[in-house]
């Protein structure tokens, strides 16, 4: 039976991250995941602190400068796990991670883009691709937002009015454009198929001939985040060259095709470097013994199958993400090795009133306990096992949409992992 | 601004429409007012059966043989908004058994065909049954389109030249020398208020009926009985499913649309606008659930909501409603009260709405001294063509074999952009909960989360809505969808909760909109703050 150095359970942008770096750095890795995680539903951009406090209306500048009053007003965030260096040491491994893998990720912690979201609101984001982050909203140059009639997901008039109304300083214009998206069953294209259209010569040049005269009254145009998935670059540089001007993505609903970009992006960087991706199998238990996990146990089509490492990483997400499970009687588990979970077992403390409420659902900040060392702890505040570790919004504490700090645990935490298995690994060598 | 007509009728329930297009038919001018969305309170939140009279039928024979006599009417008059589920009475092991027999006898005295069938044969009709049941009795129950129905009554009345003015509130009842003229009425979209006057004014307000009777110098008791009710997101039976045994929470289920609703509770609370959904009332319902299909709460629950019943007495009622009678009551004021120019028409069930209509209009045309028949219970009501599309499947066929043609829209109950379009056109207001009334929008399993934001960029395009207009109906929509899953979110429901927040918050930033903008400063219309939360401060005490 192979033994692998670490085995990440999960491939959303904790876990594929952590194992890349792992890989990377000459372990041999394996990363188990029931699905292909959250990337496909994400922006594809790197959120680490777009507003504080919560409930704050004014997009964070710089994050950097933000994140002591952060960490001293949220001790309760994962990030006071980390630390604030570890969280910078994560945003740069991640950008030279996801840059060496053939992408163009921008940005660093002193200055967070403020991106177009797919309802004209600005998103304050940390790293972004390229073709994201020429939509600024902090510079004055006019966009004109671009739809198809047959997506049905991106509303461009409603984009660019809630642009203006916002009084930015950037004037939006739209267009909504009749042009058959040619994908079986376009009437209801999704991003992806439109994303395969770009990839085309003739469909690009069928929307630079149905724009051309427009957006000669504005600086930039905007698209759907669909300008192509493996000739994305292509894609991008010919509509600049045609259209003469800059050319930026905007994300609209899933599925999110720069997540898939960069899905597909770790995937390739894990694969060179030696790693192993199983997507489809789910880890169903884990054995601990004398304050290890000795084996983990995946669903195989016959029977459990072990498989075995010298360090483990739960990487399984939130509630949403599964890593987390909340029943009808208030009971909130986590459901691979039952980790002890931090949560409140009345379900009516779980909700706010409002769906939009300024601080977000206390439902979502139930998570696993931690150390600094990232070991999930036992109710004396032990680890559970000194191999196992845990990243991304398994952790408690990870309610991340109010404060726009998704991404920013995920690559904190892989980053917080990396180092300590590579040093252990290290010492043992020595 | 002054409108008079000859009858206005206040509350656009069932009853309400009901009792317009009776009037209508019959010759008289008359209006409708209600405050909210036609259908938008009690008649709204009833689990969607048309009763065949049997759960009365031991009990109550005069309220079953009224349901039976209405049921088979309404299955000629509106065959769009009735599928001929038929009902089952099953006896669980939970059941009295000596209740079955003393059942059937009930059922033939009052002339509803009940008809036992072997449990081999309940079993290969609905194989989902609990296995363990011992005796299954056949009925003619059904399962009603509620929204449509009221719609139907709304648009035949119109042809016959009737009024119906939906989001109207009414905030004072004109009355001049001890009679009632009218009511002053607002429209609380606009604001714009409106005089009515009117020779005869009938309170079809329901559990808000004792309200306005106030209002009006009337004593008049109608308790409000909450009921609370529970979607699953699976038709597990396509037969009502009934107990057969002594009226009890939760012990009907009711195949309606996509989904199955299982209902209800009956809980006495003092106020029709503030009745909250209790812990107890959802376990209840999941664990009765239980007993007539084993594995019911491996389903979703997709939402909650209780609706109130209007229970009239004359004397004060003790806490358990089930023995205050289901008939309804049928009040002149001027001879109870010596209130002139004023009818309550209050209690009753939804099936028996046009019994109630036909009966509160001859007391009209005697108290307005004129002799008119009554034609609605041989009168096909107009209908388009939206009707008979109960199952999902059949919206699936539509739109599999092009009938239907367009952008899907709405992914979980397969709702098109044209439908969207076609019904923007015909209505007024900004109201995406309007959509989900007669259309299903945002009904299935995500709850809004990806056709919501469809919709309102739809809406902002075909109705040139302001950008805040917009982003508010979206807000608005997702807010009401929220309220009807808190109680009953956990497990998976509660995965596809974060999804929607990921969406509505982070990817699309809703939350963030200057405030102005996104409408969050102004309170929501009335119509959707009415209904039960799941209570949230009471219990953080």
């Amino acid at each position: 039976m192979t033994r692998y150095d670490t085995v990440v359970i999960g491939a959303g942008t904790a876990g594929l991250t952590t194992a890349c770096h792992l890989a990377q750095s000459g372990q041999k890795v394996l990363v188990v995941a029931k699905g292909i995680g959250a990337l496909l539903l994400a922006s594809g951009s790197i959120d680490v602190l777009g507003f504080h406090p919560a409930d704050s209306l004014t997009p964070v500048k710089n994050p950097a400068e933000k994140l002591d009053d952060f960490l001293a007003d949220r001790p309760d965030h994962p990030y006071n796990l980390v630390g604030k260096e570890t969280l910078k040491t994560g945003i740069d491994q991640f950008l030279q991670l996801v840059n060496q893998a053939g992408l163009d990720y921008q940005g660093d912690l002193n200055r967070n883009w403020m991106l177009p979201s797919g309802m004209g609101a600005v998103h304050p984001t940390c790293l972004a691709p390229a073709s994201m982050v020429k939509g600024d909203l902090s510079t004055d140059e006019s966009m004109l937002i671009v739809g198809f009639n047959e997506l049905r997901d991106f509303f461009p008039a409603l984009i660019a009015q809630n642009i203006n109304e916002q009084k930015l300083g950037v004037e939006a214009g739209s267009i909504s454009l009749e042009i058959n998206i040619p994908i079986a069953g376009a009437m209801n294209a999704t991003p992806i198929e439109l994303a395969h259209a770009f990839e085309q010569d003739a469909f690009r040049n069928q929307v630079i001939k149905a724009i051309a005269a427009q957006a000669k009254s504005y600086d930039r145009v905007g698209f759907p985040a669909a300008l192509g998935i493996k000739q994305h670059a292509t894609a991008v540089a010919h509509l600049e060259k045609q259209l003469n001007r800059p050319v930026f993505e905007i994300s609209s609903l899933p599925p999110s095709v720069p997540g898939r970009r960069l899905y597909e992006a770790l995937k390739a960087a894990l694969l060179k470097a030696g790693g192993r991706l199983i997507i489809g199998s789910q880890i169903v238990e884990g054995t601990i013994e004398n304050g290890r996990i000795t084996q983990i146990r995946m669903e195989t089509a016959s029977r459990l199958k072990a498989v075995i490492a010298n360090h483990y990483v739960l990487a399984t997400g939130g509630i949403f993400g599964g890593g987390i499970f909340a029943d009808a009687e208030g009971m909130v588990t986590e459901p691979i090795f039952n980790l002890p979970v931090a949560a409140d077992t009345n379900r009516h403390h779980w909700f706010e009133k409002k769906f939009i409420s300024p601080t977000g659902q206390p439902v979502f900040n139930f998570g696993v306990k931690a150390n600094s060392r990232l070991q999930p702890l036992n109710g004396d505040s032990q680890p559970v096992a000194e191999n196992l570790y845990v990243a991304g919004a398994v952790i408690a504490g990870s309610e991340w949409t109010r404060g726009r700090t998704g991404e920013g645990i995920a690559v904190a935490t892989a980053a917080a992992i990396t180092a300590q298995i590579t040093s252990q690994a290290a010492k043992s060598l020595r | 601004m002054n409108k008079s007509t000859e009858v206005l009728v206040i509350g656009g329930g069932v009853t309400g429409c009901g009792v317009l297009f009776d009037l209508a038919q019959r010759g008289f001018k008359a209006i409708l007012v209600e405050r909210g969305a036609l259908s938008n309170a009690t008649s709204g939140r009833f689990h969607g059966l048309l009763h065949s009279g049997g759960r009365y039928a031991v009990k109550d024979a005069e309220a079953a043989e009224e349901c039976i006599i209405e049921n088979r009417i309404l299955r000629k008059i509106m065959p769009h908004c009735v599928e001929d589920t038929g009902g089952m009475f099953v006896s669980t092991p939970w059941d009295p058994p000596e209740h079955a027999d003393v059942f059937m006898k009930s059922c033939h005295a009052v002339g509803i065909e009940a008809e036992e069938i072997s449990v081999a044969e309940a079993l290969r009709r609905e194989p989902m049954l609990n296995p363990r049941i011992r005796r299954v009795f056949l009925v003619p129950d059904g399962s009603v389109e509620t929204w449509e129905a009221c719609k139907s009554l709304t648009e035949s009345a119109a042809e016959y030249g009737a009024e119906t003015l939906t989001y109207h509130q009414v905030i004072d009842l004109l009355t001049r020398n001890g009679k009632v003229t009218g009511a002053k009425v607002k429209n609380i979209i606009t604001g714009e208020e409106l005089t009515l006057e009117a020779d005869l004014v009938v309170n079809a307000a329901g559990a808000w009926g004792g309200k306005l009777g106030h209002i009006a110098g009337c004593d008049v008791t109608v308790h409000a009985g909450k009921g609370t009710m529970v979607a699953m997101n699976f038709r597990m039976v396509n037969t009502v499913i009934n107990r057969c045994g002594p009226a009890a929470d939760g012990d009907i289920i009711v195949p309606i649309g996509s989904v199955a609703v299982i209902g209800t509770t009956s809980v006495k609370v003092p106020d029709p606008d503030s009745y909250p959904i209790e812990d107890w009332e959802v376990k209840k319902m999941m664990d009765q659930g239980e007993m007539m299909i084993p594995d019911f709460k491996k389903f979703r629950p997709l939402r909650a909501w209780a609706g109130v019943r209007p229970l009239y007495q004359e004397a004060a009622a003790g806490a358990d409603l089930r023995n205050v009678t289901r008939k309804y009551a049928l009040l002149d004021h001027a001879t109870r009260d010596g209130v002139e120019g004023f009818v309550t028409i209050t209690g009753g069930k939804w099936t028996t709405y046009r019994q109630m209509a036909e009966h509160t209009v001859d007391l009209v045309c005697q108290k307005l001294n004129t002799q008119r028949e009554c034609k609605t219970a041989t009168t096909l009501l107009k209908h388009g063509e939206t009707g008979k599309l109960f199952k999902l499947g059949q919206r699936l066929e539509n739109l599999e074999t092009k009938q239907w043609r367009g952008q899907l829209v709405c992914e979980c109950e397969i709702v098109t952009r044209p439908q969207i379009e076609g019904h923007l056109k015909e209505n007024h207001t900004n109201i995406i909960n309007d959509l989900r009334r007669d259309l299903r929008v945002g009904m299935g399993p995500c709850q809004g989360g990806f056709c919501t934001y469809r919709v309102a960029g739809i809406m902002h395009e075909n109705k040139k809505l302001s950008a805040g207009q917009a982003n508010k109906a979206l807000g608005d929509f997702l807010q009401e969808r929220w309220k009807g899953a808190q109680p009953i979110l956990w497990g998976q429901h509660l995965r596809q909760f974060q999804l929607d927040e990921g969406i509505y918050m982070g990817l699309l930033g809703l939350d963030k909109l200057p405030t102005a903008l996104s409408g969050q400063d102004t309170g929501r219309i009335a119509e959707v703050e009415t209904e039960g939360y799941f209570e949230v401060e009471e219990a953080a005490s």
